[in-house]
Formats: C-alpha cells, structure tokens, sequence
C-alpha cells in the first residue's frame, strides 16, 4: 500500500506544476472563434428586420387585405368555414392532389408513409416513434438540470462545491450503453457547473429530435385538410403581391449637359426689314449648343416588380450661344441692335425695352452684316413626370428605361446685347410662356451600394413639344437636350 | 493586465466584441494549456480550445458573478474537452486494469527541476483514458466517484486507470533518470 500522504504529495506537485501553466495560443483561434460570432450576429439580424414598423406595417395592410378579401368572399358564398382553410393551406395543394385521390385508403396511406419515415432514418427518428416516453423523461430532465445549476450557483457562495444534480445528458448520446443506467439514477451527484457545456449539447438533441417528428406531423395535416383542395383559387392572394413590392425613393443628383434652345428667326424684326439685304440676312442666324446643367431632385414609388412611377424637381441653367443675323445701328441715336435682342423687342407688349425697332426706323439706321456670336442662357425649373421599367431589379445592378413629360416653368432669359451688355428677360416680361412642355426619354444604370442607397447615371434626352415663346409668329423656341446625370438614391 | 472582472463578464453578456477579445486575451493562454493536457497534439488542442470559446460567449449569460470565473471556464474546457475526446472514440473502451506491482519504488519525488512543457510531455505520452483519468483526478482534483459520471464508467475503472497512469509516468521518471538528480533532459514539445 502507498503512503497516502505521499499520494497527495504526488498530486500535489503535479497539480502545483500545472496550476500557472499558460501556453499562448496561435492567431488562428481567435480568428476562428471571430468567424463563428460574426456568423451567429449575422443571423441574429434576421430578428431585428421583424422589430422594424414597415414590416409590421406591410404585415397589417396584407393582414387587412386578407380580411377584406375573406369577408367579401364569404358573403359572396356562403361556405365560410371551407373558405378560411383555402387561403391558409392554400401553398400545399399540390401534396394535397395527391393524397386526395387516395382518399378511400388514407389511414393505410398513413401508416406507410410513417413507415417510409421510419425505415429511412432509423436514427433519432426511430426512438421518437419506438419510444414516445423517452421525450418526455428528457424534458423532465432538462428542467431538472435547470434547475440544478441555479441551485449549485447559490450553494456554491457556502463553499460546498456539489449539489443535486441531474445526469450528464450528453454522456447519454456517446455512450448509448449508459442510457439505461443513467436515467434511473436522474438525481446522481456531479459537479453542477459541468452542466453548461452541457446543457447546451442537450438542447441540440431535443431540437433534433423535434426536427425528427416534423414529416409525422405534416403527414397529419395534410390529411386533416385534403377535402379543400377542389375550391376554386381565392383572389385574395393576387391583391396582396402588389404590396410586396412597393417602396419609395427619394434620389439627388446633377447632369452635366448640352442645351440647345433651337431658337430660329421666322421672319426679320421690323428694324431689318427696311432693306433687302437685312431682310433676308436676318433670318440667316442659328443656336449653337453651349455646355449646361441641371441640378435634379427626385422622388419616386416602386408599383410593382419592374414598374415604377417617379417625379421631380429640376433647376436648369441651359446655356448656347446664336450666330449671325448682323446687326442694325441707328443713324439717329447710333444705338446698335443684333438681330436677336431686336427680336425680342418686338416681341414686348410694352415699348419701353432699350432696342426698340422705332428707334431704328423713324431715325434711319445702317445695317451691318457681321456674324458675331452672342450668348443667350436660360434657367428653367423642371418638372419631369416619368415612368419606368426596371431590368433586374433587384439585383446589384440594374437597368431602368425611363419616359414621360416634363413642364419646364421660365425663370429668365440672358441675352448679350450688340453692345455687350447682358439683357435679361424674366417671366414677367411676358415674351416666354410661363410653362413650356416637353417630352423625356432615358437610359439609367442603377448600381445598389446597401439595402437603402443606390447610386445611378442616367443618359437623358429632352426635347420641346411646344414653342417656348407666347407668339411663335416671329421667333420660333424648341429646346433640346442631352445629358448624362450622376445621382444617388435613398429607398425607404 | 488589469481589468474587472464583473464589467469583463457583464460586456461578454451583452456580446460586446472588445470584451470577447479581452476575455479570450486574459484567459486564452491558461486555457489552452489544460487543451495541450487534454490531447495528443496542437491541432487537436487548438480545436478544444475555439470549441471552447464558442460554448463559453454562448452560454456567459448562465455564469453568475458569485464564483470564480476562472474556475468557470476551466470547467467549460475540460468539458468540452471530454466531448472532443469522446467525439474522437477515444474513450470508448475504458477497461479495469489488472495491476501488478512493477517493482518500482514509491519514492518521494520532486518535480519542481522540470519545466512544465517536458511535464506535459509525459502526460500526452500516457494512453488517452490514463490520460484523462490522470488530468482529471490529480490535476482538475475531481474524486473518482465523479470522474466515473463524466465518463459513463466504474468508479473502479477510474481508480485502476488512474494507478495504471500514476505508474507509468513513475517509470517514464524513472526510465530518463529524472528523480532528483537534476539531470533534466530538454525535450522540444
């Protein structure tokens, strides 16, 4: 026999030599541990989209739908209990075919269908059905260990390290030779902080065993429910898909673009008709498309999967630049006049404006046949009504095929004058029509960066439907453009 | 390093990254030490030891501030390395051994001329189930009767095994001339 001192001794150096022991593990088990918690957030966040009010609210407008649906339903047949099942059952159908042409054998039906199950996974799945008890024993035992390890917790403060505790579950799924043996002794003394890691290897068998028994309880419903599988389609269903895809966006962006007001001369302005050459020369101008922008905002609703209605605000600075034409100067005042400004001069209800033809006519005036390029800039607001249809929409990237009107409302007009001055017009001076229309057509590329956040270009051509001037007799408007809009949207 | 261990463990409840980080820091090396006790290589000790960290951030909310935490996790690692042990069928067959006397006599010993890794050595060379047995009983300081309801065995298994360990590391001692005499042999883990 050993000494018992000197067994302890033994253990004692032992347990004394390993009682500080530290060895540092390597990077890759943190970075392990790392990846198996970024999974288990990952997942945890499917919860969280249930805590959101839209959904809660997309739940209560299909959950109204639905009730309108069925109530409308049900005054309209009459057969109401049959009815609610349809919708609820109305994804297995299918199964439901099946077994309903087996209907006169549908308990033998029953009964070899548990047998497919039990002869495929004889597993897990064979005790559940075998022995239906043993389920019931290990949720007593659950709530035993439950238990156990709050109570060890507070015996544990007093220094005694053991309490009551039930059988190490988990022994049970290695050794199934021990099951026997360990569920009579339930109350078996261990250790009862053991029981953590424990506990949790005990829930991962009763969750498998649950997922075990779910073919057996589908079997049962869809016997209970195979009879309304001949009522015709609820329309129900249909109504709520739109909901489905509805969202809203609000979106900002700015487009980089070339204006051309296409404005034309139809006939001279009363100061170049006093000659030939002037008559004819004066008409003889054109727009040159200068470089423009447009800052936009947008907000838009999503109808359906591919369908989506937008509308906007816009403020344009169209820039261009008219070339020839010539200009007159008056032999009374020498004030000189281009065609343009002369033009719209004519153009004023009131005669007050500095280039007014009577000044060259009652004086006499010289006419000069020069082609100088003068600027002439427009600032409109826009208003673009547009509808589109989306290609992959809810991919990554996405195409969207964009048309619709636009009512573009005047700010003004900058027009450089002969003499270099800059002749502005405003909406007041009633010369352009308030709200001119024209119509739009693009090409967008939306790029999904998050959930929420897109950003998009989209190649846009504008063109006038109606002459910007209140009298197209004389002067002829129609602005065109092309441009290329950088932009970013938020989905809500 | 210094920190709280109330706020540690209170951060680890509300998974707060930093304070995993900072548990796994103060802990980690400990812990994965009684991993190397547990197997036979570091592969092997790593996985008990990840295994272990997991079950632990999984399960801090049942940890209570009113016993040590490093007891605590100690227990969560010898556990989960029992699990990775009985995962592996190493424990399957745990036999009574018929002991006999091997002649060798039961001399006092002192280990303090050893270092800890030529220690852990002689411990992973041990046959798993004396392996455990000895981890658990004379390092953990389990009682056989306990030991016997971790591993599903006797009691007696437990004390044969146990003696099977405790004389095979005396002549593993006594084979390299270790006793005593300072002629440590340095061996690489």
């Amino acid at each position: 026999m050993m000494d018992p001192s000197e067994i302890n001794n033994f253990e004692d150096q032992w347990r004394k030599a390993f009682q500080e022991a530290s060895e540092t593990p390597p990077q890759s088990v943190w970075e392990g541990i790392e990846a198996h918690l970024d999974k288990d957030d990952k997942s945890t966040i499917v919860p969280l989209w249930w805590q959101s009010p839209k959904l809660w609210y997309a739940a209560a407008s299909i959950a109204a739908i639905l009730l309108v649906g069925a109530g409308f339903w049900f005054s309209k047949s009459g057969e109401s209990y049959k009815k609610m099942d349809t919708e609820i059952a109305a994804n297995k159908m299918p199964q439901q075919k099946k077994d309903s042409n087996k209907a006169p054998t549908d308990q033998t039906v029953k009964s070899e269908e548990e047998n497919k199950v039990l002869a495929v996974s004889p597993g897990v799945t064979t005790d559940s059905f075998v022995k239906p008890e043993n389920k019931t024993n290990k949720n007593n035992e659950r709530a035993a260990f439950r238990n156990s390890s709050q109570s060890f917790l507070a015996k544990n403060t007093s220094g005694n390290k053991k309490s009551e505790a039930a059988v190490d579950e988990s022994q049970k799924i290695i050794n199934p030779s021990s099951i026997s043996d360990s569920e009579r002794s339930l109350l078996a003394a261990t250790d009862a902080n053991d029981s953590v890691p424990e506990i949790a290897g005990q829930q991962t068998l009763v969750s498998s065993q649950a997922l075990a028994a779910l073919p057996y309880n589908d079997l049962e419903v869809h016997f209970q429910k195979r009879y309304i599988f001949f009522r015709p389609e609820s329309n129900s269903e249909e109504s709520v898909k739109p909901v489905k895809h509805k969202e809203y966006w609000a979106g900002l962006g700015l487009m980089p673009a070339s204006f051309n007001p296409d404005l034309k001369i139809k006939e001279a302005p009363l100061a170049f008709t006093s000659n030939f050459v002037s008559n004819r020369k004066s008409v003889s101008g054109s727009s040159q498309p200068g470089a423009s922008y447009a800052i936009q905002t947008q907000g838009g609703m999503r109808l359906s999967k591919h369908w989506s209605v937008e509308l906007g605000v816009s403020y344009l600075q169209g820039n261009s630049s008219y070339e020839g034409g010539g200009y007159v100067l008056s032999a009374k005042n020498y004030k000189s006049a281009n065609v343009l400004e002369n033009a719209l001069a004519d153009l004023a209800p009131n005669a007050n404006t500095p280039s007014n033809s009577y000044d060259f006519i009652n004086g006499g005036s010289t006419y000069i046949d020069v082609s100088k390029t003068v600027s002439n800039n427009y600032q409109y607001l826009q208003l673009p009504v547009q509808a589109g249809f989306t290609i992959n929409p809810d991919k990554k990237l996405s195409y969207s095929v964009l048309g619709g009107m636009m009512a573009n409302f005047f700010l003004s007009n900058d027009l450089e004058s002969a003499s270099g001055e800059i002749i502005t017009t405003t909406a007041s001076d009633d010369i352009y029509r308030s709200v001119n229309w024209s119509a739009t057509t693009g090409l967008r590329f939306n790029y999904r960066l998050s959930s929420k956040w897109k950003a998009n270009l989209t190649g846009s051509y504008q063109k006038a439907v109606s002459s910007g001037f209140r009298s197209n007799q004389s002067l002829d408007l129609h602005p065109v453009l092309y441009g290329v809009s950088w932009g970013v949207r938020y989905s809500f | 390093m210094n920190f709280n261990e109330k706020d540690l463990v209170n951060g680890c409840k509300q998974r707060n990254r930093a304070a995993q980080k900072q548990l796994y820091d103060v802990f980690g090396g400990k812990l994965f030490a009684i991993c190397l006790r547990y197997t036979k290589n570091r592969a092997d000790a790593e996985d008990v030891l990840q295994d272990a960290f997991i079950k632990i951030y999984e399960n801090i909310d049942s940890f209570r501030n009113d016993s040590p935490l490093e007891y605590w996790l100690r227990s969560v690692v010898v556990n989960t390395a029992l699990n990775h042990l009985r995962q592996q069928k190493y424990l399957k067959d745990l036999d009574d051994i018929d002991m006999h006397h091997n002649g060798i006599a039961d001399r006092e010993i002192t280990l303090g001329n050893f270092q800890m890794q030529q220690l852990l050595e002689l411990i992973r060379e041990l046959p798993t189930g004396c392996q455990t047995i000895f981890n658990l009983y004379a390092i953990e300081g389990y009682q056989h009767n306990e030991i016997a309801q971790k591993l599903g065995i006797s009691e007696g298994t437990s004390k044969s095994q146990y003696a099977r360990a405790r004389s095979l590391l005396q002549q593993k001692l006594n084979k390299e001339k270790r006793f005593d005499d300072g002629s440590v042999r340095n061996k690489q883990l």
